[in-house]
């Protein structure tokens, strides 16, 4: 379990496979990252109320843990090791991503019109080829901009030093998908996918979640995957919908924003189908970013919230060994999501103090469990 | 509002001593406001102002030493014939998600109240009653704890 210690703070271009595996740890990590608001958004609506947000939220959610182990089977299929449990796997909130000239936050919230917005910049359409901005010779979206923040899609380095990146998530995927079609051509299948075909996460260990799993074996399997992960985050070919005629994570959470429902045969931003009954109002008021210090010292508030992190530690460790040879190690890990979801609640509904209006949430803070 | 925050905060109090469960396991099933607010609703607010009085003279009486706490408790609100049953309801209330019609020498005696049926206080306060870590189980059709996982140790949480 080293790869996240490759050394380089930087991407370049894919030119090796150890290159491919840096990009592959990145997408899970990335994938991963968005799981934390998306729960806690969604966990902090209250519980009957909502029903349409709710339901919007938790497809996307589960459509990145889906993505998640595209990725890792991905990573296995080349040879590589899913790791969950490295330092820094886990951000911390709030986190940042690239957007052109500034870099948006993307941070642990109760569902409000702010996290919609956030949600809708994780989510966002790839810029239009010939809108490029700045780095025009670059075919692959990249916007150049300089900053020092770390980012949950590192820099990338081009050949000529300038530092860049990515503007959306479906441009860092189409550089993997790139990439492995260039190593493929370049080194052979068969010394490109290399890894333990028995790794693979396939249907019998992963079911209703999100879309089908792809077993990755080859090039043809690779390139499915991505598309998937692209497509059900940002639609097909500028559109809306993906290759099943699904609406892409941006435009459903657009219909939050707007407060409509798309239809078939929509166009981009005109939503025409049914309104959306939203209630601002029936959520936990829970504090933004929270942190184990913020919670009184020997309330029980902060004794669940420290269980809460240890929990999800291990449920990440466990998830890493499913991963890694042991996919029916998925099935019970599932079960532990129902726990995570049961001890969110408990802590969104628990004010921090009788002095303090807000109530507590998940941390997150896993790199601080020793 | 100030006096509801007050009568809500010794309602939370009456319940962790009522229940045996803590302050955050309580306030951790969301039902606090929902079951303080079912108790006025069905039987009125000077009952239940009545209860949180009996509650706050039985502490006083008390003076922190909890086993007389649990004596008082039953001399103040347990074995009071008007008290009693309603005490007896925010219990199974917090444990079964429902309230349930006073008994029939409570109505005649103290008023029958017109919403005074039994009833489940909502979809979630069935999910939510301490019934169901307390017999460490999940509430059958709801928290469930994903397919095929019966091959594994529950995994109760205390609430």
């Amino acid at each position: 379990m080293q790869l996240h210690q490759v050394e380089t703070e930087h991407l370049h271009p894919i030119e090796t496979v150890d290159d491919l595996k840096f990009y592959l740890y990145t997408a899970i990590q990335l994938e991963h990252a968005t799981i934390p608001p998306y729960l806690t958004a969604m966990y902090s609506i209250h519980p009957g109320t909502n029903k349409d947000v709710y339901d919007l939220i938790r497809v996307v959610v589960v459509e990145e843990m889906l993505h998640l182990t595209l990725a890792a089977n991905l990573m296995n299929a080349i040879g590589g090791i899913p790791d969950l449990t490295g330092e820094g796997f886990v951000p911390s909130y709030p986190t940042y991503l690239p957007n052109g000239e500034t870099d948006f936050k993307v941070g642990l919230g109760k569902f409000s019109e702010e996290t919609i917005d956030t949600f809708l910049n994780i989510e966002r359409p790839p810029l239009p080829t010939d809108s490029l901005k700045g780095g025009s010779k670059h075919s692959f979206g990249l916007t150049n901009t300089k900053r020092s923040r770390k980012l949950l899609i590192p820099a990338f380095k081009s050949a000529d030093g300038d530092e860049l990146h990515f503007y959306s998530i479906g441009e860092f995927y189409r550089a993997i998908g790139d990439g492995i079609t260039k190593l493929t051509q370049e080194l052979g299948e068969e010394n490109v996918f290399t890894g333990d075909p028995s790794k693979q996460i396939t249907p019998e260990y992963y079911y209703s979640g999100g879309g089908e799993i792809i077993p990755i074996y080859n090039e043809e399997d690779a390139l499915a995957a991505i598309r998937l992960i692209s497509e059900q985050g940002e639609g097909h070919d500028g559109g809306i919908f993906d290759y099943e005629g699904e609406l892409s994570h941006y435009y459903r959470f657009q219909q939050i924003k707007l407060g409509q429902y798309y239809h078939e045969g929509d166009e981009p931003n005109a939503p025409s189908g049914g309104p959306l009954a939203i209630d601002w109002d029936s959520v936990y008021p829970i504090q933004s970013n929270p942190r184990i210090t913020d919670y009184p010292e020997g309330s029980e508030l902060k004794t669940a919230a420290m269980d809460f992190n240890i929990f999800y530690k291990n449920f990440l460790e466990q998830l890493t060994i499913a991963l890694n040879g042991q996919p029916d190690q998925l099935i019970s890990a599932v079960g532990g999501m129902f726990r995570i979801k049961e001890m969110s609640y408990q802590l969104m509904r628990n004010p921090i103090s009788d002095d303090n209006e807000n109530t507590g949430a998940p941390t997150f803070e896993i790199d601080a469990i020793s | 509002m100030e006096t509801y925050q007050e009568n809500l905060n010794v309602f939370l109090d009456l319940s962790v001593v009522l229940t045996d469960f803590s302050s955050y396991e309580l306030q951790g099933t969301g039902q606090l406001e929902a079951y303080y607010s079912t108790i006025i609703d069905v039987i009125g607010e000077s009952n239940m102002v009545e209860v949180l009085d009996a509650f706050t003279l039985a502490k006083t009486n008390a003076n922190g030493n909890e086993t007389e706490l649990e004596k008082q408790i039953r001399i103040q609100l347990l074995s009071n014939d008007k008290l009693g049953p309603i005490t007896r309801n925010i219990i199974k209330m917090w444990f079964i998600g429902n309230w349930y019609q006073l008994p029939n020498i409570w109505r005649e005696t103290y008023g029958a109240y017109e919403k005074d049926e039994t009833f489940v206080v909502s979809a979630i306060a069935y999910t939510e009653g301490l019934l169901w870590p307390t017999i460490g189980s999940h509430p059958p059709g709801a928290k469930a704890p994903g397919y095929a996982t019966w091959i594994d140790a529950p995994q109760i949480s205390k609430v």
